[in-house]
């Protein structure tokens, strides 16, 4: 036992358990962004700075099963199965905490028309069977992703993969695509052509070698009972053996997600929740790691449906919802008051000065003119800001309607479109902002960008621009337009920003913050270099 | 007997088949998609499944077949033993079960012999004296328990003995990957580590379940207190024990099996909440999860299983029925 539990933290405990956990969803979180943008988060502890260090084994409690270790099994009911893969599976770039880095590509050319990428691929990199990775891996995977599509990135703006030579592919895409770097060579995994190649239903392929990838660990075990996960290092690694003898991942529900920290049952597991800083304050053992704030909780509004198709009533909803309220009720720590354009501050692609809502009843009311309203909100059961949100719209003549369901009927009623506002919470928001495009564009059928109903010409415009754009000053100011035309139209009204809290042996684990998260904006601090020994 | 015995399997047989459908049908009345459910609990919501692998995974699935070509399907899997494959396990259904089964049994098993027997037992010893001061305080013991939802039994068993004295496992149904040792020892280690984990959530089940035989006990005690029979036993001399366990015990069984055969459904029921507190393995956890992901081959396995389940329980309690029937006027002629 690492420490007595007082009286207070067992009734926080209790709490947690009955509210957070067992019968409803999970906590929120949020910091106020009171020192301004900065490129990386600071480590939250009471031992002194820690040094990388060789750990036999390292726990991880993750909250669900993540499915089969396969590309094409994979869960994608949250981002832990495929930061999971990616200790498997390696990609052509990678992400460190300053940006993209070389991986299985060691450099890349791309031509002035933005549509040919050429690689040039590690000359050391090997199959975890011992095979060499060559250059025919890479197109077959390609390949074969366009037959039996990667459940986490569409790889559909690729047009063909052809081998130049010996260490060499290039890419040819059907479009420019500007976050093709990141968000698709440094997110899909290359897959062996020597194993796939015979597989005719990768949906159901469970043989032993369907695991075996180019990464750092191999593939173990898997209870599936548990959802427990057992990797050990790769001693052959082409990088450089792991620093972590055998990583195991396993799962926990919600509500127990820090006690087995506390317990000593597991070395790392995280919270959304910034009261978690206060429960392990005292305790000497163990330290907290705040991600950037790369999850946002946000109302989507059905633009085209009155009385919400008036950009003046969106404003005035805005105006009237105190978000730095709601966010520090919610999340039990300051807040970071959503941006109006969507992109989290503490991120690049952050624009500082767009028009923001501070809460003001009275141009909400000035903005209504008076004119009573009705709006029906869908909010998951057990979502807290619907109730904070009434009395702050009563007060400016606005009767909130809230439908509580479960997340399977929210996400159909918004695929529907069969809704006026709800209330979503997400992360992928840290990534390559072309999100701001995808959500408005159809092109992102996923849970992202359901309720994002809206439309405006100069926005598909900049849209457009923006994902083709070689000159990243040229993207730069296409993006931070667009975030003026959101923070103006108000499709969405972010509520708040939020972080992870990450609680962690610092005996046996170092958090690395990814730039914009790790792959397309995952806000996870076990990015495969930390496990490497690098930063 | 023979055509009573006949009429009662073909009225259960004709219930399956409608269980059949149900089960097809349950799922699919359900508002979402399998395709598009969120996320995972503890998760806001859920990642990107990219439309292309969406597309290429609802034609694998016949999602977008219209339901009658479902349900012909779903029957022919079901006439070759195939009970299908998970669409958010990619994995087959009928291992998903045979993994989770025997967690399950396990504590259902030994919830019901539990809760039973100790319910018996209590309910004579109150039934015996009524109106004692034993009697009032065990009853009104047994009326709180069964007010207690189990999951609130649960919460509070893992508050006191995991979370705050650390007695037991917080969750899971045994350490994952423990090493035991290969010899029989290990054997024993294993059988510790469960035992150790699943202690608490079977004291749940048990103490959610055991006042309701209780009090059925108690009162069908107290309604053959002063039974004929029994005072004929008393008057030959045989000691209050002797009576209570040899000539009353007897009479409690046909009120007590039939609270039997309902509280299997119930318990099962229970087992959900509790397997999901305590994150036990088992097919009440492997529901909870398939229902948030509208794992329509799941689901329909499940309550295939829990349906044909509960009629086989209580096919078997009312073939018990029929035997005790023939039985029970001869003792009193």
């Amino acid at each position: 036992m690492r420490s007595n539990m007082t009286r207070r933290q067992f009734l926080r405990g209790l709490a947690g358990l009955a509210g957070a956990g067992v019968l409803s969803g999970c906590g929120t979180a949020g910091v106020t962004s009171t020192a301004g943008p900065s490129a990386t988060t600071p480590t939250i502890g009471t031992a002194g700075p820690t040094t990388r260090r060789q750990a036999a084994l390292l726990r991880f409690a993750w909250w669900t099963d993540v499915g089969n270790l396969t590309p094409f099994q994979v869960s994608t009911m949250g981002p832990g199965g495929v930061v999971l893969l990616s200790l498997l599976f390696d990609t052509l770039t990678w992400k460190n905490a300053q940006g993209i880095i070389p991986w299985l590509a060691k450099s890349w050319e791309v031509t002035p028309d933005g549509r040919s990428y050429t690689f040039h691929l590690v000359t050391n990199a090997a199959w975890q069977d011992g095979k060499p990775l060559t250059a025919d891996d890479i197109k077959f995977s390609f390949d074969y992703y366009a037959k039996h599509p990667y459940r986490w990135m569409s790889t559909g703006v690729v047009e063909s993969a052809t081998v130049l030579g010996p260490g060499q592919v290039q890419l040819r895409l059907k479009r420019p695509y500007a976050a093709f770097l990141e968000d698709i060579a440094g997110t899909v995994p290359m897959i062996p052509r020597h194993i796939w190649e015979a597989v005719a239903d990768p949906v159901k392929y469970t043989s032993a070698d369907a695991t075996l990838g180019s990464g750092p660990f191999r593939f173990v075990s898997r209870d599936e009972t548990a959802g427990a996960y057992r990797l050990t290092a790769n001693p052959a690694y082409w990088r450089g053996q792991p620093t972590v003898g055998e990583w195991r991942q396993f799962t926990v529900p919600a509500a127990a997600r820090v006690e087995v920290v506390r317990q000593g049952s597991a070395d790392v597991s995280l919270s959304s929740d910034a009261s978690v800083r206060d429960l392990l304050a005292s305790d000497p053992h163990l330290r907290i790691f705040a991600t950037a704030p790369l999850s946002i909780v946000r109302l989507a509004i059905n633009t085209t449906h009155p009385p919400l198709d008036r950009k003046e009533v969106r404003q005035a909803i805005a105006y009237a919802l105190d978000r730095a309220r709601i966010a520090t009720t919610v999340t039990h720590g300051p807040a970071i008051v959503g941006s109006a354009g969507v992109v989290p501050p503490e991120t690049p692609w952050y624009n500082p000065n767009l028009k923001q809502y501070a809460y003001d009843p009275a141009q909400a009311q000035k903005l209504l003119g008076g004119q009573p309203l009705t709006l029906n909100l869908i909010a998951d059961a057990g979502a807290r800001e619907p109730e904070l949100m009434r009395p702050m719209l009563k007060a400016v003549g606005i009767t909130l309607n809230v439908q509580n369901v479960d997340p399977a009927t929210r996400n159909q009623l918004l695929t529907e479109g069969n809704f006026q506002v709800a209330l979503t919470s997400h992360i992928g928001v840290g990534g390559d902002p072309d999100y701001l495009r995808r959500w408005y564009a159809g092109e992102e059928a996923n849970a992202f960008a359901q309720g994002s109903i809206f439309h405006n010409d100069e926005y598909a415009k900049l849209g457009l621009e923006e994902a083709a754009a070689l000159d990243p000053a040229q993207r730069r100011a296409a993006i931070f337009r667009m975030q003026e035309i959101l923070a103006e139209e108000l499709p969405t009204i972010v509520l708040y920003h939020r972080r992870f809290y990450w609680v962690y042996d610092p005996a046996v684990f170092t958090p690395l913050e990814t730039a914009g998260g790790i792959m397309n904006g995952i806000p996870f601090p076990n990015n495969k270099l930390a496990l490497l020994g690098e930063s | 007997m023979a055509r009573a015995v006949a009429r009662l399997l073909i009225r259960y047989l004709l219930l399956a088949c409608g269980v059949v459908l149900l089960n097809f049908l349950l799922p699919r009345l359900l508002p979402g998609d399998p395709l598009n459910v969120g996320a995972a609990e503890g998760l806001d919501l859920g990642p990107p499944l990219t439309a292309a692998a969406g597309h290429q995974l609802r034609t694998y699935y016949h999602l977008d077949e219209p339901p009658a070509g479902q349900l012909f399907a779903y029957l022919g899997d079901l006439a070759r033993g195939d009970l299908g494959w998970s669409i958010a396990r990619s994995a087959p259904v009928s291992g998903l079960l045979l993994n989770r089964l025997p967690w399950t049994l396990g504590l259902l098993g030994t919830t019901l012999i539990f809760s039973a027997s100790g319910g018996t037992a209590l309910g004579l010893l109150a039934g015996w004296a009524p109106g004692s001061r034993r009697d009032r305080r065990l009853v009104a013991l047994m009326a709180a328990l069964s007010a207690l939802p189990e999951f609130l039994v649960a919460l509070g068993l893992l508050l006191i003995f995991a979370v705050t004295l650390r007695w037991f496992p917080l969750l899971g149904g045994q350490t994952p990957f423990a090493q035991y040792s290969a010899d029989p020892l290990g054997s024993g280690q294993r059988a510790l580590d469960v035992g150790l984990h699943l202690i608490l959530p079977a004291a749940a089940l048990v103490l959610a379940g055991i006042a309701g035989f209780a009090l059925i006990a108690r009162d069908v005690t107290v309604g053959i207190r002063y039974a004929p029979w029994l005072i004929v036993a008393r008057a030959k001399g045989l000691s209050e024990r002797q009576i209570a366990f040899r000539h009353a015990l007897p009479h409690l069984a046909g009120p007590l099996l039939t609270y039997f055969g309902l509280r299997l459904g119930a318990v099962l029921g229970g087992a959900l909440v509790v397997e999901r507190v305590f994150n036990i393995p088992g097919l009440g956890l492997l529901a909870y999860e398939a229902i948030r992901e509208r794992d329509y081959p799941v689901l329909q396995a499940l309550f295939l299983l829990a349906g044909l389940g509960v009629l086989a329980a209580n096919c078997v309690v009312e073939f018990l029925y029929l035997r005790l029937a023939r039985r029970q006027p001869a003792r009193y002629e």
